[in-house]
């Protein structure tokens, strides 16, 4: 009998192996591709949290984010199939002359499971193929990563592109990276910022969230709004 | 004057050659190459040493940092009662390179360069992290391996060398960064057997000592940042690299 609450600690724990068999088990018992995700996504919320309070590092986030991309593959078909889509699109990439995507992949490993379609771009990214790729999907966000303050400064062209796209008003900009500071981001005017790769999932779903009018927030969107938010939608109920 | 300068032990060649001809007195400090793996350990590192310094030689002229922005480890950096004086660079390839130009130049004509220097090599520092799937991985990245394995599998420690190494595979040049001060051959040697295991071509490019010198001899122009008692260094997001900002 499928356990999901194997399923969760297997990926909490990156046993890619046990995810693997234990999804298997649930679809052929019939247990709906939905609630199977949502056991999967609730698992890397844990692993989040566990990230932020600095519990487990990259290495854990890894191969947890790997162990439910696994698990992931084998509900994808079977979502679509039933007509189920993720309802946000972003576009990610590494900015131009940096080359580095660790943290890109980790996040894009997290938001899919957050029910994010990912349409990755690679590394050495410039604003142009950003935009051709956010038109061409119909982005909700593009998310852009840099790991050398070299390149950091080449973020602004795709911003400044973004607010030009008179045809795309519900396009949003995030970004991130090792180098990349908060004052960085609020400078280059991004819509939002993530210090991480857990904490850039919950920036992402609530700068999509704003800029289709659901929270009552506008303005820039770091994990501080993110928990205010939190906190006022908390208080409302 | 009386320069007490701190200095990335990766630099150490030309910082010792440059320190005992300066016309100043100059007292080394060396640090490792390795703290670079943490941002925030460099910046607590390098922060105790002004520290120290400040408490121990009130008459120093100034701090010298032979550092740059280093992944940002050196925004942060407070100056309480000496001044600090550090290069305009994002990381110590333009040092070697001798202008911010010439390493802008270089980094937009090969965006995937992995520089080398000669006590880079001989300290073996730039690549304990990830070389990967030959015989020859360092020690330090066997460790690291075995310890992945131990704690996640072996299965999950092959996928962790992998995605932590791949960004090898989208470098495309090992360039040595020549001063013409090392003894023989050795390190420059070893830094194209590093690239070719790699598939990465390898170049040596004559380094331009002037910015070293500079710093050093205490001819601080633009290319430099004075930080003054009060003073913290902040990222300038632009061609300036460095500026200074109130430290409170």
């Amino acid at each position: 009998m499928a356990d999901l609450k194997r399923l969760q600690v297997a990926v909490e724990v990156g046993d890619r192996e046990t995810a693997v068999s234990v999804t298997e088990e649930a679809l052929h018992e019939g247990i709906p591709p939905l609630v199977i995700l949502d056991s999967m996504t609730d698992a890397m919320g844990v692993v989040g949290d566990r990230f932020a309070r600095q519990e487990i590092y990259v290495p854990e986030m890894l191969i947890s984010a790997r162990a439910m991309k696994a698990a992931l593959a084998l509900l994808e078909p079977l979502l679509i199939g039933s007509g189920h889509r993720p309802d946000k699109i972003a576009v990610m990439g590494t900015i131009k002359g940096d080359l580095h995507d660790i943290g890109k992949n980790l996040v894009a490993m997290m938001l899919k499971g957050a029910n994010f379609e990912i349409v990755d771009l690679g590394t050495n990214t410039p604003a142009d193929e950003f935009m051709a790729a956010a038109r061409e999907h119909r982005a909700d966000l593009i998310g852009i990563s840099a790991l050398l303050t070299t390149t950091m400064g080449n973020m602004r062209s795709v911003v400044e592109a973004v607010r030009a796209a008179t045809d795309l008003p519900h396009l949003r900009v995030i970004v991130g990276g090792a180098p990349v500071t908060r004052d960085f981001a609020v400078r280059i005017e991004a819509d939002g910022w993530a210090p991480d790769a857990a904490s850039a999932v919950d920036v992402a779903k609530a700068v999509v969230e704003t800029a289709r009018g659901r929270t009552a927030h506008s303005g820039f969107i770091d994990p501080d709004v993110v928990a205010a938010l939190r906190a006022a939608a908390v208080a409302a109920v | 004057m009386r320069l007490q300068a701190i200095t990335c032990d990766m630099l150490l060649r030309p910082v010792e050659h440059l320190a005992a001809r300066s016309p100043h007195e100059v007292v080394l400090c060396e640090l490792s190459a390795s703290l670079h793996v943490e941002t925030a350990s460099l910046r607590e590192r390098i922060q105790a040493e002004i520290d120290r310094i400040e408490g121990a030689d009130p008459e120093a002229d100034a701090i010298v940092l032979v550092y740059g922005l280093c992944g940002g480890a050196t925004a942060g950096l407070v100056a309480r009662t000496r001044p600090f004086v550090l290069p305009r660079a994002h990381d110590c390839a333009t040092i070697f390179l001798g202008s911010r130009e010439r390493y802008q130049r270089e980094h937009e004509a090969v965006p995937g360069t992995y520089w080398f220097t000669e006590d880079q090599v001989k300290r073996g520092n730039a690549l304990k992290g990830w070389l990967l799937g030959d015989a020859e991985r360092s020690e330090g990245v066997e460790a690291t391996y075995r310890a992945y394995v131990e704690k996640y599998g072996q299965e999950n420690a092959d996928y962790l060398m992998e995605a932590l190494g791949e960004w090898q595979s989208h470098y495309e040049r090992g360039a040595y960064l020549e001063t013409g001060l090392a003894p023989d051959d050795a390190a420059a040697r070893r830094a194209q057997q590093e690239s070719e295991l790699r598939g990465w071509r390898f170049e040596r490019l004559a380094s331009d000592l002037s910015l070293f010198e500079r710093l050093l001899w205490g001819e601080w122009d633009d290319d430099f940042l004075v930080v003054r008692p009060g003073e913290r260094l902040a990222m300038s997001f632009d061609a300036d690299v460095v500026r200074a900002v109130p430290a409170s």
